[in-house]
C-alpha cells in the first residue's frame, strides 16, 4: 500500500463517498421494501444484498420474479447486468494487493461507483486500490443495513425520489467521468460507450447495454 | 416463495456475480494489450451509464428531472467544483424541481 500513488487518508476517502452512501443507503431501502412485497422472505432478501452486493443485477433478478418468471431467468437476468464486473475486474487487479486469491475476493469490492471513484483517485490507467476497497467496503455497509432496514420496516418509508437521490447516481456518475475528458481517447471511449449504450439498449435485455460499452471502450482506448 | 427456492436465487445469483467479479484479479498476467486498453473503459462504461439513466430502456432521451440534474452536475463538475457539490447539487435539482412542479 506504501507504493501507492494517491496515499489518501481512509477518512477523505470516505468523506468523499459520503453523499454515494446516502444514496446507496436508500437504493438499498428500496431493494428491500420491494423484494419482501414481491413474496420474498425477508432473510434471503438481506442474503442477496449481503451476498451479490449489486443494485442493478438485485433489482433485474427481482423484477423477473415479481413478473412470475422462473428462478433460472432471474438468475440469468441478474448475472447480465454484471457482465461488466469482467472488464471493471481486469481494470483493478494490478491495483489490489496480495496473490490471485485474496485479489479475487477483494475484488468482490468492486461496484460502479467504487470502481469510478478509484479511477479518479489514480494515475491514469491505474485505479486507487485503497479508495476502490475503501469506498467498496463502506458502500457494502450501508447497503446491506439499508437492505435490512428496507426489509424490515417496508411500507412506513417514504419515496426516495422525492428527495432526489435517484439523481444522485447520474450525477454522481457525471461529476466522475468530467474530469476524465481530458485526451482524444477518453472522449472517442466515452461517446462510442453513450452511443452503443442507446443503441443496444431497446433491443437487448438489460445489462447487455453496459457490457456492450465496456467492449467499446477497451477497443478504443489506443 | 418458500425458503428452499429463495435460497437457490440467492446462491445462484451470488455465485456468477462472485465468479465475474474474481475473473480479472484471478487471471494471471493479462497481455499488455489487453490492461493497457483498460484506461478506455472507465469513460465508456460511465457515459453509458449516464446514458441508460436518462433514457430508460427505451434509448429515448426521456425527459424528467434527472436530466436537468446531471446537466447541473456536468456544469458544477466543468467548474472544478469539488465531487461532493457536484452530486449534492444534482439531488437538490430534482428533489426541489418534483416538489416545485409535482413530478
Amino acid at each position: 500500500m506504501a507504493a501507492m500513488q494517491a496515499d489518501r487518508s481512509v477518512r477523505q476517502i470516505l468523506q468523499s463517498a459520503a453523499p454515494i452512501a446516502v444514496a446507496v443507503f436508500v437504493f438499498g431501502a428500496s431493494f428491500g421494501v420491494l423484494a419482501v412485497a414481491a413474496h420474498l422472505p425477508a432473510w434471503s432478501v438481506v442474503l442477496m444484498s449481503a451476498l451479490t452486493f449489486a443494485g442493478s443485477a438485485q433489482f433485474a433478478a427481482l423484477g423477473v420474479i415479481a413478473a412470475g418468471g422462473s428462478v433460472l431467468t432471474a438468475i440469468f437476468a441478474g448475472a447480465l447486468l454484471n457482465l461488466r464486473f469482467i472488464a471493471t475486474g481486469i481494470a483493478v487487479t494490478r491495483s489490489l494487493p496480495g496473490g490471485r486469491l485474496l485479489r479475487s475476493l477483494l475484488g468482490q469490492l468492486s461496484t460502479d461507483e467504487s470502481y469510478a471513484m478509484s479511477v479518479r483517485a489514480g494515475a491514469p490507467g491505474r485505479p486507487d486500490g485503497q479508495t476502490l476497497l475503501v469506498t467498496g467496503a463502506f458502500l457494502y455497509t450501508v447497503w446491506v443495513i439499508g437492505t435490512l432496514i428496507g426489509a424490515l420496516l417496508g411500507p412506513v418509508l417514504g419515496d426516495p425520489k422525492r428527495l432526489g437521490l435517484d439523481a444522485a447516481f447520474p450525477a454522481c456518475f457525471v461529476a466522475i467521468l468530467w474530469p476524465m475528458l481530458s485526451g482524444k481517447h477518453a472522449v472517442r471511449c466515452a461517446i462510442a460507450g453513450a452511443l452503443v449504450a442507446l443503441a443496444l439498449a431497446p433491443f437487448t435485455p438489460p445489462g447487455l447495454p453496459l457490457a456492450g460499452a465496456a467492449i467499446v471502450g477497451l477497443w478504443l482506448a489506443r | 416463495m418458500a425458503g428452499p427456492v429463495a435460497l437457490a436465487l440467492v446462491i445462484g445469483l451470488a455465485a456468477l456475480s462472485f465468479i465475474m467479479r474474481a475473473t480479472g484479479p484471478f487471471l494471471p498476467n493479462l497481455p499488455a494489450a489487453i490492461t493497457e486498453r483498460t484506461s478506455g473503459l472507465a469513460p465508456a462504461l460511465l457515459a453509458a451509464l449516464v446514458a441508460i439513466q436518462l433514457t430508460g430502456s427505451h434509448g429515448i432521451l426521456h425527459l424528467d428531472v434527472k436530466v436537468p440534474a446531471v446537466l447541473v452536475a456536468a456544469v458544477l463538475a466543468a467548474l472544478r467544483l469539488p465531487f461532493i457539490v457536484c452530486v449534492v447539487a444534482g439531488a437538490l435539482v430534482a428533489a426541489t424541481l418534483r416538489a416545485v412542479f409535482h413530478l
